[in-house]
Formats: structure tokens, sequence, C-alpha cells
């Protein structure tokens, strides 16, 4: 660890254990007996970072490799990033509390758009220039990486690689591309960089030239160089019953946000909401067998001590061996002492047996997210779940002692009218009916009905990313609406800040114009957008105007069908013939059968990928 | 060989913590516990109910920033073990930093335990024997007033202190303080630092990087002053 004059420091600031590194199961290597140091960042706090599946997945998947040695940096909070810069306190890894200019790669982890300006803040704080352009020869790479990097073009000019897909293989042969230029003295920053262009999965922004139409769209993405590719393949891991996955965990001293083992059943989704993202770009889908989830399991728990197992993938019941999964396990978790936890359930799959699987340990509440509040609006995302799905649901939760309903709705989606949303409240009121239906014995204690109600975002790889996003006051006209419908007092309204739904879509939806407004956030200090008290909506609109953006360009305008859009640089394997399909269903009202019925010919089967739908 | 009360069998481990542990609170020491013991494979007792929890009681929580030669933990167990065997597994899923050093089937109470000792290591920018001395002048006075945390009110912490001593060695003031650890009556060894801050001008340079102290827990007693045990 540090010297004995930062202690004071330490001593100073809120959650010193943040800092310290020294966890049970962190990996410590020489230094001088590996290749290539690679610091892996995480964008906010340490208690949030610790708590992220794709860190602990890559974390262990780069330091099997003995060559690489992986350590953890996490965003200081408020009050040490200032002391840090009163004090030149350059920012660390937890492991060796080595400053990040002794490293080699420095990896980024964008899991929201709203970290974009921790990303900066931390860029600042090691000491790097933010822009690409900027850095030196003996600077280390800086690469992006995770969901957002879909569209990563916003950001795209701070980074001199991104890693679009899976990173569990692409990572290590970048490490090896990098090693092998290092030892035969190829190296030179440029040169690693167009090499590395060649390598499925990778993105090297300062590689192409944007080019842009009188009316502000984009004309063309054009690559530097014939041996640069013209689109990005999105890399996927085929067989995930092969893929590496951690046998160990790191151990946090304090608490974490998601403080128990975490098992990725498996990856994609077969389901096709519209708005949906996730459903997309991961696709398809793949499963790791249970024989393979029950081993992983124990071995988790064995290293960990964990008293929780949370099964996690986008929506665990479409898991094609759920029972066997869950009875496997159950085998030896209550002997353990140890729950179960399934936090992606769907409405229509919610059973009797199921709930009495997970909740033998856990009390408290259930959520299910219908989006919508009538079925032609269901019907439009297909969110393939009706209103029987959801009243049987409810009622088995009320039998089994639950009375903590949580409902998830979306405001904003196409063709949304007022009566959508009153279709929201009335179904909140049929839940809070459906409870008062039941002989009141049998009723467990308290009822609380929470409809929860946030903004839609238009998101890139969608069938609706050519939508527009409502405008803010039309948001807020919706939000109101629905309030004065909600007369039961018994429901409980909950609504996102419209306001950071908006900025939200710049982000996700923008283009390389955006950065200077980013970097103009960054130099003002700004960091934490992700957290609400230091969420500032007037500095970023403050930043558009300074640096010319037009935020409305992004997002109530809408795209159009024809434009070259800034994402289209990605090959995510789903075609854009598929989304606008999907699009003109949506349109007619249509749903699309899920990948376990009939395979749709999304596109994302040229992939590859170990799986029983895909044709 | 030691009597063994089999209804309630309690086995007590003394561990430290060291280095950077010093940052982990005690809340947060009782939830990295929990796990090292299920990890340990211990034979554990584990509560009646609807949501099991074995059950583990510590003495004297130590507050964040103080590291500890000396911390006590009883663990209730499900049958006999060897207490060495216990620790070596104990050991075996903890860090360098935090390490088991004794294990024992005891025959007291975290009760019966009334003074610890600890050494506070102050390197200050203005060590000096002069500044040594006046130390020593200012925790021999009779009134031996602190502002209470969180509060406007002041309380005289004389009583609470048993024997308390400062000399310079080299660059640093060292202290050695034995305190009242008495649960009614605990005093936290950062009362005596910012007493000696507040009227001893201990630690007063306004840079935070210039001037540093540690304390450390060392050792426990019983009412008599006999080792605790
Ligand atoms: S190729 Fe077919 S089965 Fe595979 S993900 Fe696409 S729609 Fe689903």
């Amino acid at each position: 660890m540090q010297n004995k004059n930062i202690s004071s420091v330490l001593k100073s600031v809120s959650k010193p254990g943040r800092y310290i590194g020294g966890e049970f199961n962190s990996i410590i290597k020489n230094k001088d007996e590996v290749k290539c140091r690679f610091a892996f960042c995480f964008p906010d706090t340490y208690e949030i970072g610790m708590s992220n599946l794709g860190v602990r997945i890559l974390y262990d998947a780069l330091n099997k490799d003995s060559d690489v040695w992986c350590e953890r940096v996490y965003a200081p909070w408020t009050d040490m990033k200032e002391k840090m810069e009163q004090y030149s306190i350059p920012l660390s890894a937890v492991e060796s509390g080595d400053s990040l200019d002794c490293f080699d790669l420095v990896a980024f982890s964008l899991q929201y758009e709203m970290c974009y300006t921790t990303t900066l803040a931390m860029l600042k704080l090691a000491g790097f220039p933010i822009w690409a352009k900027d850095r030196a020869e003996d600077c280390p790479i800086i690469v992006g990486g995770g969901p957002c990097v879909y569209n990563s073009e916003p950001v795209a000019e701070f980074f001199d690689l991104i890693n679009i897909g899976e990173g569990e293989e692409v990572l290590l042969e970048i490490c090896h591309l990098y090693n092998k230029m290092k030892a035969d003295g190829t190296y030179t920053r440029a040169a690693f960089l167009r090499e590395a262009s060649h390598i499925d999965g990778v993105y090297i922004p300062s590689l192409y030239e944007v080019s842009y139409n009188d009316d502000g769209t984009i004309k063309e993405y054009k690559p530097l160089y014939d041996d640069v590719p013209t689109k990005i393949k999105k890399r996927i891991i085929e067989d995930m019953d092969k893929a590496s996955y951690p046998e160990k965990l790191v151990m946090p001293y304090i608490e974490t946000v998601h403080d128990r083992i975490v098992l990725e059943v498996y990856r994609g989704c077969i389901r096709g909401c519209r708005f949906c993202q996730a459903g997309m770009v991961y696709r398809p889908i793949r499963e790791k067998s249970v024989e393979t989830l029950c081993k992983q399991a124990k071995c988790l728990y064995d290293n960990s001590g964990y008293d929780e197992i949370s099964l996690i993938s986008l929506s665990i019941s479409d898991y094609s061996e759920l029972p066997r999964l869950t009875d496997s396990l159950l085998e030896w978790t209550d002997a353990s002492h140890v729950s179960l936890s399934l936090p992606s359930l769907r409405i229509d799959s919610f059973s009797e047996e199921l709930m009495a699987k997970v909740s033998s340990v856990r009390t408290g509440g259930i959520t299910f997210a219908p989006e919508a509040g009538t079925q032609r609006l269901r019907d439009v995302i297909n969110k393939n779940v009706s209103e029987e799905d959801l009243m049987r649901s409810v009622g088995i939760a009320f039998r089994g002692g639950k009375s903590n309903v949580k409902l998830y709705f979306m405001n904003g989606l196409p063709t949304e009218t007022d009566e959508d949303i009153e279709g929201i409240s009335a179904l909140a009121k049929k839940v809070v009916d459906q409870y008062y239906a039941m002989p009141k014995p049998q009723r467990p204690k308290g009822l609380g009905v929470t409809v929860s109600v946030s903004c839609f975002v238009p998101k890139p790889f969608t069938p609706f990313q050519w939508e527009k996003q409502d405008t803010y006051e039309e948001l807020m006209r919706k939000q109101a609406l629905l309030k004065s419908c909600i007369t039961d007092r018994r429901i409980k309204y909950a609504y996102h800040d419209a306001k950071v739904s908006f900025i939200e879509a710049v982000l996700a939806r923008g283009d390389r114009r955006l950065a200077p407004a980013i970097a103009y956030l960054a130099d003002k200090g700004q960091m934490f957008d992700a957290w609400d008290e230091f969420f500032n909506y007037d500095l970023w609109i403050e930043a558009f105007e300074k640096c010319g953006v037009d935020p409305a360009f992004y997002t109530s305008r809408g795209f159009g069908l024809d434009e070259v859009l800034p994402w289209d640089i990605i090959d995510i394997g789903v075609t854009k013939s598929f989304l606008l399909r999907e699009r003109n269903k949506a349109y007619e009202g249509k749903t699309t059968p899920s990948c376990a019925e009939q395979c749709s010919g999304c596109g994302a089967n040229k992939l590859g990928g170990k799986n029983r739908w895909c044709k | 060989m030691v009597q063994v009360n089999t209804t309630k069998l309690f086995l007590r481990f003394k561990f430290v913590k060291r280095g950077s542990l010093q940052y982990i609170s005690h809340l947060d020491l009782v939830r990295t516990m929990h796990k090292v013991i299920v990890r340990a494979k211990l034979p554990l007792w584990y509560t009646e109910g609807f949501n099991p929890k074995p059950k583990m009681i510590f003495a004297a929580p130590l507050s964040i920033g103080t590291e500890s030669e000396c911390e006590y933990m009883d663990l209730r167990m499900s049958e006999y073990i060897e207490p060495a065997e216990a620790m070596a597994r104990i050991n075996a899923n903890m860090t360098d930093e935090m390490q088991v050093i004794e294990a024992y089937y005891p025959d007291s109470k975290f009760t019966d335990l009334k003074w610890m000792s600890y050494r506070i290591t102050v390197g200050d920018v203005n060590t000096s024997d002069d500044l040594a001395d006046r130390c020593n002048e200012l925790l021999l006075e009779e009134q031996v007033e602190v502002q209470k945390k969180n509060s406007d009110q002041m309380i005289n912490i004389r009583p609470l202190i048993s024997s308390a001593v400062a000399k310079r060695v080299e660059n640093e003031i060292v202290i050695d303080a034995v305190l009242s650890a008495d649960p009614s009556a605990f005093l936290n060894p950062e009362y005596v630092v910012k007493y000696l801050r507040d009227k001893g001008g201990l630690l007063s340079s306004p840079d935070l990087t210039s001037e540093y102290y540690e304390v450390k827990r060392l050792n426990a007693y019983f009412a008599d002053m006999t080792e605790f045990r």
C-alpha cells in the first residue's frame, strides 16, 4: 500500500475501505515477471464496480494468462477526488497501488452513458490527455468496452481502441499482439493500433474519417487505409460451457451493491422486445449446461462463503432447463443455508413451484414488468404478456405471502396515446382488486403496489432505433396525466427524471460531434452523472450550447430510415433489414414469436455460437 | 485439558487486524468474518428459524483507523473441534493482514474485559522532547476534557485512562496508553489524539500529507490488570 502520509488522507475521507485493496482472492503477481500490465477501470464507485459481473469475468480471464496482470481501478468518491487533486495523488490500481502510468493497457468498462464524465475524470486523475490524438508514445493504450460501445461514437475519440462485443477472448488477443510487438521491436503506438484493427471485435476510432451532409446527418464513415475494415464485427463466445468463468471471487471487505454469487445462466435473449437493446445486441442466445452451472455454483460457494446465489440472464425463466437447474442446486443450497434468487422472472412464466424454490429464505417484494398499460401497446413493443398473465402471477405472489408488488412501465413508447397511460393506472388498480378479492384470512398483510415508470429512450440496434423521443414537455405532461389517474391511495407512483432520460438519449444516439460537449463537462470537474445528486442538467445544456450541439437533433427529430446512423459502422449480427421489418410490424401491432417458437431470421446466426434455436 | 461446556460450545479466536484493514469498519469486519467461517467449513451452530445465522460475538469493536494485535471473536460450534485445527482453517481463508494468533475454549466472558492497551504513534512535523513533555503534562491533568462526537458536550475522560505516557522516539512521538474497555465506559483512543491535538498542538499542520498518526491496540486486561483470556 501507499506511504504513511496517505494514511491521514484515508482517515479524512468517507468509506476509506474503498481504496485499500488487499481483498481475499484478489490477484497479486510479480510485476517484473509479467509482460503486460492491464488496468481494468470501472467508472463508478468501488461498491458498484465490484458488483459487476463483466468485470469479475474479465479480471479472471485476463489473470489466467501468466504473462498478463490485470488489476482493478475505481472512481474515487468526490471527497477523495478533491484530496487527490489537492495533494497530487495520482489515480492508482487497488492491487499494487501503482499509478496508471505504470500500465501498458488501461481499459474502461462503459456500462451506462451516464458514466462518460466519470471516465474522463479518471483519465484526468491518472494524468492522461483525454483525447486519443494528444497522447504521447509512452502513454498506455486506452481501451473502451462494455454495453455502451455498440454506439461508442460520442466518446470514440477519447479511446485508442474499442472492444466491440464479449471481451474474454479478444482482450487476451490484444494483450498478445501487444506483447509480441513489444518483444520483436515493431511496437509503435500507430503500428500497434493499425495491426489491432485486423482483430475481429476491435474498433480503432482514429482510423476512420467521418463526413457529414449539409443537413447535419452523417454522410459516411471512411477507413483511412484499405486494410482497415469498413465494419467492425461484434465478438461472441461460441460455447458457453467452454467459456472462461471465475472459480474464485474477489471478496470485498466493505458492502457492495450485489454482494453475492452471480451465476450467468446464458447470454442473449429469445424474446424480441422492440425497445430492448440488450435483447438484440447479445444475440444469439447461448446457454450453459446444467452441469456446468452446478459446478460453477458449488465452486464459487466453496471459495466465497456467500449465502446467496443469484441466477442471472436477461430473462431467467426462458432457460430451457430451469427446473432441473433449480432442483440440482437445491440439493445442497438449503442445507448450506444458501438461498437462490431469480431477479429476471417473466410474468408469463411465474409459477407456484418456482416461487417455492426461490422464496424459501427471502421475504420482500416481487417485481413484474408489463412495460405498457394496454394490450395494444404491449403488442406494438412485442412484450408478449397479457393482462391474464399478470393477474395470474400476482395471485400466486399474494397467495405465496408477498404483499409488495412493483410494476415497471415505460412512458413515451412509439404510438403511445393517453389511453395507454390511463391503462397503466387501470392495470395497477386491478392488481389491488385482485388482492381484495382474496378471502381476508388468506391475504398477506400490508398490501403495497408500486407503479414505477421510466421514459423511453430509443436505443441503437433496436427496431425503435429510428424513433423520436418525446420532448421533455410531452414526457412531463404524460407523467402528470398518469399521476392524476392514480387515485387509489394504495398505489404508489414513482417516475424517472425525464431530464436524465433526455440526456441519456442524446448520448446513446449521438455521434462524434458530441465529444467536445462531454469534454466540456469533464473540464468543469463533473463526474458521477449516474448519481442523482451529481447529475447537472443545466451544465449539460450549457455544454451543448457552447459546443454547438442541438440535442433535439438526436432525440425529438427521429432518424430517417435511409440515414447513415452513427452506429452503422458496427455489425452486431442482427441485420438492419430485420430491425426495419420489426419496426414495420410494430406499427401494424403485430407480434413476433420468440426464438424458441420460431426463428425470425434476425441474422445473428451468422456469428456462430452453440445454441438450439438459430437456423 | 480444558473443561468443555457442550451445551453452548463457544470457541474463542484472538486475531490481528493490521495495515490497511484498519480502514474496515466493525460492521464490515463482521460481514467479512461470516464469509470466512463459512469458507473455513467449521462445524457452525446456526440459529433456528426462518433465516438461520451462525452465532458470532465480538469484543470491544474497533473504530476505523485503528490497527489491532488483539481482537476477539467467540464463535458457537455445533460440535467439538480442535482449536488448532479451527485456527488453521480460518487462517487459510484470510489474508495476511488478518490472522488468528490464538484459539481456545474460554472460561471468561467479554464483559470481564475491562482495559485495553494502545500505542499511538504520531509523525508530527514539530516532533521534539518538549512536545512529548507537553503531552505528558496534558495527560496528567485532572480534567482531560474532550468534545463528544456529534455533540457540543464536553466530557472528562480522565477516569477512563489508567495510564498514558508519551515519549519521543526519533522523529515520532509515541504514546502508550491503557484505556477503559468496559462496555459501559469504553474509551476510543481517538479521543486521546483529539485531546492532544486540540490542547497541545499535536498534528497541527493543515497539510494532511505532512503528518500522520497510527493507533494500534496491543492487549486486553481483566479488572485486576492481568491479561485477558
Ligand atoms: S437467428 Fe433466429 S433463432 Fe437465432 S437469434 Fe436470430 S431470430 Fe433468434
